[in-house]
């Protein structure tokens, strides 16, 4: 039995949130992706890396212990430091991470971010490019996938997205209004990716790639990273950005595996979102907007449900009613996201929710009246979640 | 079998060396724990069910249902180069436990999730046995 945490409500914050140049960026290291994010952040909050003791970060998953690798081209002795590996899961765990090590005096300024040069990686020879990836492949499972012809995180979440079809009657059109909206979103964000309006009819001419899944059902390859700065409210106060208060948070893991009960379609996001909301003593019907993990469309829809934002089975319904729209039910992803704006495993999603607390966007990208946002990360082998919960100060 | 086969050979873990000579022998081979009943897949040195060490292999009837699938339009490896499109699925047996597999026999249109399905042997290579399944 899980007691909520409410001592660390609106106890520490984000105070700085910056990205990389987002998409085809030739020449830069992953590494060097995230300096670029990280220095943008702390500009953002009006610090330096000599205000910085924490360290949580994560890069290509090959690269053996990567916070230290940053430390050192960053320069910055870390009193707490570490890199996460529950994938898309990470980002917002890391946001976590910072503020309870922050609580148990473990460190005071902590700089959270992910970097990947994913575009470049796969567009780097012919093998890459047929797998679709830019990790080794000696990464992935040798038996049990790749003799069954088995390769990607698409096929994963399209396991999920073909369950969820057959137990609810979803459709393919409900996934294009995710693939829709999230697009109108990104042609009001000049540095998102995509740049080009996209409409059902395109979506749904988009070819396939793994049914139930097409083209415009999967998040972007691009080079990018994004980070935060996390610290104390009180510290907060001096600095140069509103401060966003860390609220809530949670994680859910179905770690006993994607294929066994019915976790394709009852994801982790229940048990992370009530954790989440425990902790900030809010429900769904508190979030005011929702930056929603989407490496895949289908994965919107379910969090969607899973979060309580409508019933289970009841989320294609929910996105074709136009509810992920900035005056919507629940604004969804409203810098583009994975889908439109550029891929970075959920951190992108964590500088957006940042933002849109911060009031630096001007009637058509900010969500009216926004006081509380939600965020998701998901990932790892499909089956991790974390949730943060923001609010304005 | 053939020598030039072109899809990618499965490397065993040292807990799914009884999994893979099973196929060999046309065996379709799961673990059960002796003090639960539990089934399961991929294998481990511990019921999933219940956590008990006192755990065993056992021959599944290869009798099943399709649990979900997806189809391959994109070729993701050159072994599948002529072979697109391609189903593959979780296959729930009807012991319980749930494995990797692709459908075959039946055009990919006609694949449906809780589809009946019964296990078929493909001898890939002569030391390689692939365990797939086919619509009842």
């Amino acid at each position: 039995m899980i007691e909520p945490s409410t001592h660390l409500r609106d106890k520490y914050a984000l105070v700085g949130a910056g990205h990389s140049r987002l998409g085809k960026v030739p020449g830069v290291s992953a590494q060097g992706l995230l300096e670029e994010a990280m220095h943008n952040a702390l500009d953002d909050a009006g610090l330096t890396t000599q205000d910085v003791d924490g360290l949580i970060c994560r890069g290509p998953d090959e690269i053996y212990t990567f916070h230290q690798v940053m430390g050192e081209r960053l320069g910055i002795d870390a009193s707490f430091s570490t890199t996460l590996t529950n994938g898309g899961a990470s980002q917002v765990m890391g946001v976590a991470l910072a503020a309870m090590a922050i609580d148990a005096g473990m460190a005071s300024c902590v700089l959270v971010g992910y970097g990947r040069d994913n575009w470049s990686r796969v567009h780097a020879n012919k093998e890459n490019h047929m797998r679709g990836s830019g990790r080794p492949q000696q990464m992935y499972g040798m038996e049990f996938g790749p003799e069954f012809g088995y390769y990607g995180a698409i096929a994963a979440h399209g396991f999920g997205a073909q369950r969820h079809m057959h137990d609810y009657g979803t459709t393919r059109e409900q996934f294009g209004a995710i693939s829709v909206a999230f697009r109108n979103h990104a042609l009001n964000n000049p540095d998102a990716v995509m740049k080009k309006p996209l409409t059902m009819e395109d979506y749904l001419a988009g070819r396939m790639i793994v049914e139930p899944f097409g083209l415009f059902d999967c998040s972007l390859q691009t080079d990018a990273a994004g980070a935060v700065v996390v610290t104390s409210t009180e510290r907060a106060k001096d600095l140069r950005q509103k401060p966003v208060l860390i609220k809530g948070f949670g994680t859910g893991n179905n770690t006993s595996g994607w294929f066994n009960y019915n976790n394709m379609t009852h994801t982790g996001a229940i048990q992370s979102g009530k954790t989440a909301y425990a902790m900030a003593g809010l429900g769904p019907e508190d979030i005011d907007y929702a930056q929603i993990y989407d490496c895949f469309t289908y994965m919107v829809l379910v969090q969607l449900e899973d979060y309580g934002f409508c019933q289970k089975g009841e989320g294609g319904e929910f996105v074709a009613s136009g509810a992920l729209a900035l005056d919507g039910a629940m604004p969804t992803n409203t810098s583009g996201g994975q889908l439109s704006e550029a891929h970075v495993e959920g951190m992108l999603q964590v500088v957006e929710g940042v933002r849109q607390l911060q009031g630096i966007y001007g009637p058509e990208r900010q969500v009216p009246n926004a006081e509380i946002g939600l965020v998701s990360g998901h990932g790892g082998n499909t089956v991790c979640e974390s949730t943060l919960i923001l609010g304005a100060a | 079998m053939s020598d030039d086969y072109a899809k990618a050979i499965p490397i065993p873990g040292p807990e799914s060396v009884p999994f893979w000579e099973g196929a060999k022998n046309h065996k379709l081979m799961i673990q059960k724990c002796s003090d639960c009943g539990h089934h399961w897949f991929p294998p481990s040195t511990v019921c999933t069910g219940c956590g008990s060490r006192n755990i065993e292999w056992v021959a599944s009837s290869g009798k099943g249902k399709i649990f979900s699938f997806v189809v391959f339009h994109r070729l993701y490896h050159k072994g599948w180069d002529g072979e697109i499109p391609y189903a593959v699925a979780v296959i729930e047996l009807e012991e319980g436990a749930r494995m990797l597999s692709n459908v075959i026999g039946i055009p990919v249109e006609e694949v449906k999730c809780d589809m009946a399905v019964d296990v078929v042997f493909e001898d890939a290579t002569d030391t390689l046995t692939l365990p797939k399944f086919k619509p009842v």
